[in-house]
């Protein structure tokens, strides 16, 4: 919490100072009271080091890609969206369909067993592959260098 | 040489007719700045991938509105601040990305000049712990300090920013500054 003095002096003054926001007149009644109060002056010291941290602290920008990438209108983007629904539920639908039809079809379990591995095994070695280069993606710092 | 903001003022007027090219380039000037705000403000990167791209859509739209001599940050980070809020509010569970996350994806910051590798491990670590006690800040903590902190705007523009007065800027200013020391004295004892 900020303190209180019995001077009258206002603890927030010593934000506006470091910001250089005060009037000559403040910036002075400051600086006189920064020469008695060791712990004004340390705590000065301290926002000044948390504001270099944080200015120098260099958010990454998206890439160009991303930005091109992405919708450039609200129509656009609700298209998009719409887009990304309707693929979503029509594969959901798809899979479902086709699990149905083949274990409640008239085959037998071990036709239906070999059916479901040859369709399963390339979703699995698929899926594993796609789990790997999602992984690559996401902690992959040179990506973008050209090769 | 011309003056940036005049040229700005140019861009507005010309959009404002309709012209698409000055659309695209008030876009491409502005959303860079606009993303970092997003993201200083919602700690997470898709988040502030789309607060951004509905804060520009937003921008465009009320370009009639927008007094095209002032400059052009204060009002768009008006917009980027409600967008986040909006976000916010319907996520309900902020969900805040830590600061090495954030590095490892987009566009490498340039290379700092350091004097030494050891202050610069110091930085680096007084970096992330910063971060992480922003995000626990409240939201209006959390606002004042990443416009003057990470954006380093005036405390005009923060006041027109948040619609408050100067002086008002100044006191939650040094309030956020002694909630973030004090959070971090904490992470500094543990």
């Amino acid at each position: 919490m900020s303190r209180h003095y019995d001077t009258g002096f206002d603890e927030a003054l010593l934000s506006g100072y470091l910001d250089g926001e005060l009037t000559q007149a403040d910036r002075q009644r400051v600086r006189l009271h920064l020469e008695d109060d060791a712990a004004a002056r340390e705590l000065v010291d301290e926002m000044r080091r948390i504001r270099e941290a944080a200015r120098s602290t260099d958010l990454p920008a998206p890439l160009d890609e991303e930005w091109d990438e992405s919708p450039r209108t609200a129509g656009s983007r609700w298209f998009r969206r719409s887009g990304w629904i309707l693929v979503v539920g029509w594969a959901v639908v798809l899979v479902g369909l086709a699990t149905w039809g083949l274990f409640a079809g008239p085959d037998s379990w071990w036709q239906k067993l070999l059916a479901g591995a040859l369709v399963g095994g390339p979703v699995l070695l698929f899926l594993s592959v796609l789990t790997d280069r999602m992984q690559v993606m996401k902690h992959d710092r040179y990506r973008r260098v050209e090769k | 040489m011309e003056e940036p903001q005049a040229l700005d003022a140019d861009l507005v007027s010309q959009a404002r007719a309709g012209d698409g090219d000055a659309r695209n380039e008030l876009v491409r000037r502005y959303r860079t700045p606009a993303f970092r705000f997003a993201l200083q403000l919602t700690g997470h990167r898709e988040d502030a991938l789309d607060v951004t791209q509905d804060s520009m859509l937003r921008f465009l739209d009320t370009l009639d509105l927008f007094d095209g001599d002032r400059p052009i940050q204060p009002w768009l980070f008006r917009i980027v601040r409600n967008k986040a809020y909006d976000l916010g509010r319907r996520q309900k569970v902020r969900r805040a990305e830590s600061l090495e996350d954030l590095l490892e994806r987009g566009m490498p910051p340039p290379v700092q000049a350091m004097p030494h590798p050891v202050e610069r491990l110091e930085l680096n670590e007084l970096r992330r712990e910063v971060w992480k006690a922003l995000n626990m800040l409240n939201e209006t903590q959390r606002e004042i300090l990443v416009l003057r902190e990470y954006q380093d705007l005036s405390y005009g523009e923060i006041s027109e920013v948040l619609g408050v007065p100067t002086g008002t800027v100044m006191s939650r200013l040094h309030r956020a500054r002694h909630a973030l020391r004090d959070l971090l004295s904490g992470e500094e004892s543990n």
